[in-house]
């Protein structure tokens, strides 16, 4: 605790001076570290946050836009479609009645397994003939990270709901039929 | 040690200890049932358990910021008229915005470790993720500015200016997921709309809710007692210090030290 001068009034205005910068060090030293951190969660914010991944139907509306650049793609999984061997899975994925085929390299997170999940994936349209539950298409979509995006439903393992599906409503409006896995 | 100080050094009242006693019950209780009673869910299996830790906490500390903010508020409007310049308020800013701190912590320990699980990854910069780690930093740059040293009424008003500027993100925060697209679901529970939880796992979930609150408050309650006490302490230091340095003045040489 810093008290008023005793008898050596001098050598403690320096002592006090010498703390009094010291503490202006630290405060400026937290400051730059505070505004530091805020501006670099700020930046990754801003970059990341207004357009974190595109639908499916958006990113076949943008795919000339789009072009080869990298991107992430959000949609549900259909069950039926997905094949995997050697380290590479294929499956396709849907929204609002658009679907693209997807080829995916690397292991898929454990919940990949549950019917109808959505998931991220990030990747880029790769230009090949493709067949999809829509019909056929010029483009695959080739990924090497994919992201399970579960939902805020949750329900007990013990009622046994699994179920391969659609979710009620989400393919009502669609032109096509979505075969059901029997395995 | 000075007599106040030894009337006044326990932080605990019976009505405290009730409450701890509480939590602690409440607690094993919650793991209880978090962790063997409540079902797995049949997506997520066991790693839905998070979920009674997780969102709670996120509630607990967006209630903290809340009473940050209010007793900030009453601070900056009443500091003047109150006979310890507002420093009630400013307590109770400080240990609540402390315990809010915490449990933004815990929630983005327990969000990194269910988002390992469930995305397949710790962390993403999507909005969700993003504020709350801002909220976090924010409210620790409040903390920073408390133990600054100042005069405590100018520090009090600096740092409920700070207060009332960080709280704006705790609405960005919360509707992040409504606002913007993010790999962070949308909330387990908002008001008006029917919750997508089954029974037992939603009754864990209010449950753990309550659990949370009570250790909170009770947090609370004793950062209080421990800042208050800390300002006895350096009144009486201070006290001492000036008692002792009056009885140093050497003898014989009073006009020395006499102010005209």
């Amino acid at each position: 605790m810093d008290l008023t001068p005793r008898h050596e009034v001098e050598e403690t205005e320096d002592v006090r001076q010498l703390i009094h910068r010291r503490r202006r060090w630290a405060i400026l030293a937290i400051s730059v570290v505070l505004i530091a951190a805020l501006a670099f969660v700020t930046a990754q914010g801003l970059r990341n946050a207004t357009l974190f991944f595109r639908n499916v139907d958006e990113a076949i509306d943008q795919r000339a836009d789009l072009g080869t650049s990298r991107f992430r793609i959000q949609g549900r999984v259909i069950p039926s479609s997905v094949q995997g061997e050697a380290g590479v899975t294929t499956f396709q994925i849907v929204h609002e009645c658009a679907v693209a085929a997807v080829r995916h390299t690397g292991d898929p997170p454990e919940l990949f397994e549950s019917p109808w999940i959505p998931v991220v994936l990030e990747g880029r349209w790769v230009e090949g003939e493709s067949k999809t539950v829509a019909g056929a298409d010029s483009h695959y979509f080739r990924s090497d990270r994919m992201l399970v995006k579960h939902t805020n439903e949750y329900a007990s393992a013990n009622e046994g709901r699994v179920s391969e599906k659609p979710p009620a409503g989400f393919l009502d409006d669609c032109s096509f039929e979505v075969p059901v896995d029997s395995s | 040690m000075p007599e106040s100080m030894d009337d006044s050094k326990m932080t605990a009242t019976p009505l405290t200890r009730v409450l701890g006693i509480l939590g602690i019950v409440a607690g094993v209780l919650m793991a209880v049932l978090g962790l063997f009673i409540s079902p797995p869910d049949v997506v997520q299996g066991e790693a839905v358990r998070m979920l009674y830790l997780h969102v709670p906490s996120i509630w607990i500390a967006y209630g903290s910021f809340v009473l940050t903010s209010i007793s900030s508020l009453l601070f900056l409007v009443r500091s003047r008229r109150r006979e310890d310049g507002g420093r009630h308020y400013d307590r109770i800013a400080g240990s609540a915005a402390e315990v809010g701190v915490v449990f933004t912590g815990l929630t983005l320990i327990t969000g990194m470790l269910w988002g390992k699980v469930t995305w397949g990854t710790y962390w993403q910069w999507d909005a969700r993720l993003t504020t709350t780690v801002l909220l976090f930093v924010t409210y620790l740059g409040y903390l920073a500015l408390r133990r600054l040293p100042a005069d405590p009424i100018v520090r009090g008003r600096r740092a409920a200016v700070m207060a009332l500027i960080s709280f704006i993100n705790v609405p960005i925060v919360h509707y992040s997921v409504d606002w913007w697209r993010t790999l962070h679901q949308k909330a387990s529970l908002s008001v008006g709309r029917r919750p997508e939880i089954t029974g037992e796992m939603y009754w864990t979930l209010l449950y753990s809710a309550l659990t949370v609150t009570i250790v909170g408050a009770w947090l609370i309650v004793h950062r209080y007692r421990v800042i208050r006490l800390e300002e006895i302490r350096d009144e009486e230091n201070l006290k001492m210090l000036i008692s002792s340095r009056r009885h140093e003045r050497p003898t014989g040489s009073a006009a020395d030290g006499e102010v005209s």
